[in-house]
């Protein structure tokens, strides 16, 4: 019996935990928040948005994102709400203008003229690497011949 | 690849790991505002210490000193002692009105803060951090003014001791307590 139950524990524990867990159900309301909140850095912390961050001043900005679409402001107004308050500092994707044109270019760019010039240099290796000189095939003297005759012979 | 070349790329490759590095980790409070010269958001909140409404409108047509604090800031409480000189040195003056702004901060906490350091003008309790963000606040302390027009002018993130006070007191809001506007930058 206690063999069994030990059985059964065991079989219990293989099944995933989730399969227990409550479906939560997210408004569309929270969607929103969320799609909004992901585009905007936490200013406080380093390399964090908003939604992922725990920070008092995120969790403020997540409710004024909330008040905001409850009074019917659609994405790009509450978006340009924080950008006119912080700057393109606020934004984790740097807007495609001016200077900001170089963080989006510049990695393709530095991967092309890389390429290139790893191009350059892999043919470079290549022609100025001198052949092996081939090695003259050695001929089988008499002794030879006549041993190999012998042994297929026989 | 020849020499001029290598270096080239190598300083490419340097100034981009920069950028990118300034992007990610450079400190916030070095990036200049973008509510310089721009109208200065009303706010309404009750006073720390007497609960009593105060709202920016009711100053209407004077120069504001707004300056963000809170109990548990350290630095705050280094330039406390500046920022109540400061409020000695303009407080006759009809056209100047300090306020602070008690941010991210306990009541009781904030009222003992006050009556510990001491407490010359009134505080304004931002609730639901909605001031804070509305004048793009990244921490305390922060302080702003605004002109008589309703403006804001100035900008300093930190604290208020030493050379920045000298120059917000002679170079900010002297002229525009004398009506001489200036543009004036940011930290």
């Amino acid at each position: 019996m206690p063999i069994r139950l030990s059985w059964c524990l065991a079989a219990l524990l293989t099944i995933p935990l989730p399969l227990f867990a409550a479906v939560q159900d997210e408004s569309d309301v929270d969607i929103q928040v969320r799609e909004i909140a992901k585009t905007l850095r936490c200013t406080v912390c380093q390399t964090e948005n908003i939604w992922e961050s725990g920070a008092p001043l995120a969790q403020q900005m997540r409710g004024v994102i909330r008040d905001r679409i409850a009074l019917g402001h659609s994405t790009e107004e509450i978006r340009a709400y924080f950008l006119s308050r912080y700057g393109d500092y606020i934004l984790m994707e740097p807007p495609k203008h001016g200077v900001n044109w170089l963080i989006w270019v510049s990695p393709f760019l530095l991967l092309l003229v890389g390429g290139f010039f790893l191009y350059k240099e892999v043919t470079h290796w290549v022609r100025d690497t001198p052949t092996p000189p081939t090695q003259p095939e050695s001929p089988l003297d008499d002794q030879a011949r006549k041993r190999i005759e012998r042994e297929l012979k026989s | 690849m020849s020499k001029g070349w290598q270096i080239t790329l190598i300083l490419s490759l340097l100034g981009l790991f920069a950028l990118f590095y300034q992007g990610l980790w450079g400190d916030p409070r070095h990036i200049p505002t973008v509510l310089i010269e721009t109208e200065a958001p009303n706010f309404e909140g009750p006073d720390v210490e007497t609960g009593q409404t105060i709202s920016l409108e009711q100053f209407k047509g004077k120069v504001v000193l707004l300056n963000f604090w809170a109990s548990w800031c350290y630095e705050c409480k280094v330039e406390h002692e500046s920022i109540l000189q400061l409020h000695q040195l303009f407080k006759d003056n009809p056209d100047f009105v300090m306020l602070g702004v008690n941010y991210q901060d306990e009541l009781p906490d904030a009222q003992k803060y006050l009556q510990e350091y001491g407490s010359t003008f009134s505080h304004v309790r931002d609730l639901k951090g909605q001031l804070a963000i509305d004048y793009g606040v990244y921490g305390v302390p922060e302080t702003f003014v605004i002109d008589q027009q309703g403006k804001i002018r100035h900008k300093w993130v930190g604290p208020i001791t030493g050379e920045v006070y000298t120059n917000i007191t002679q170079k900010v809001i002297a002229p525009l307590l004398n009506a001489q506007p200036t543009t004036t930058t940011t930290s």
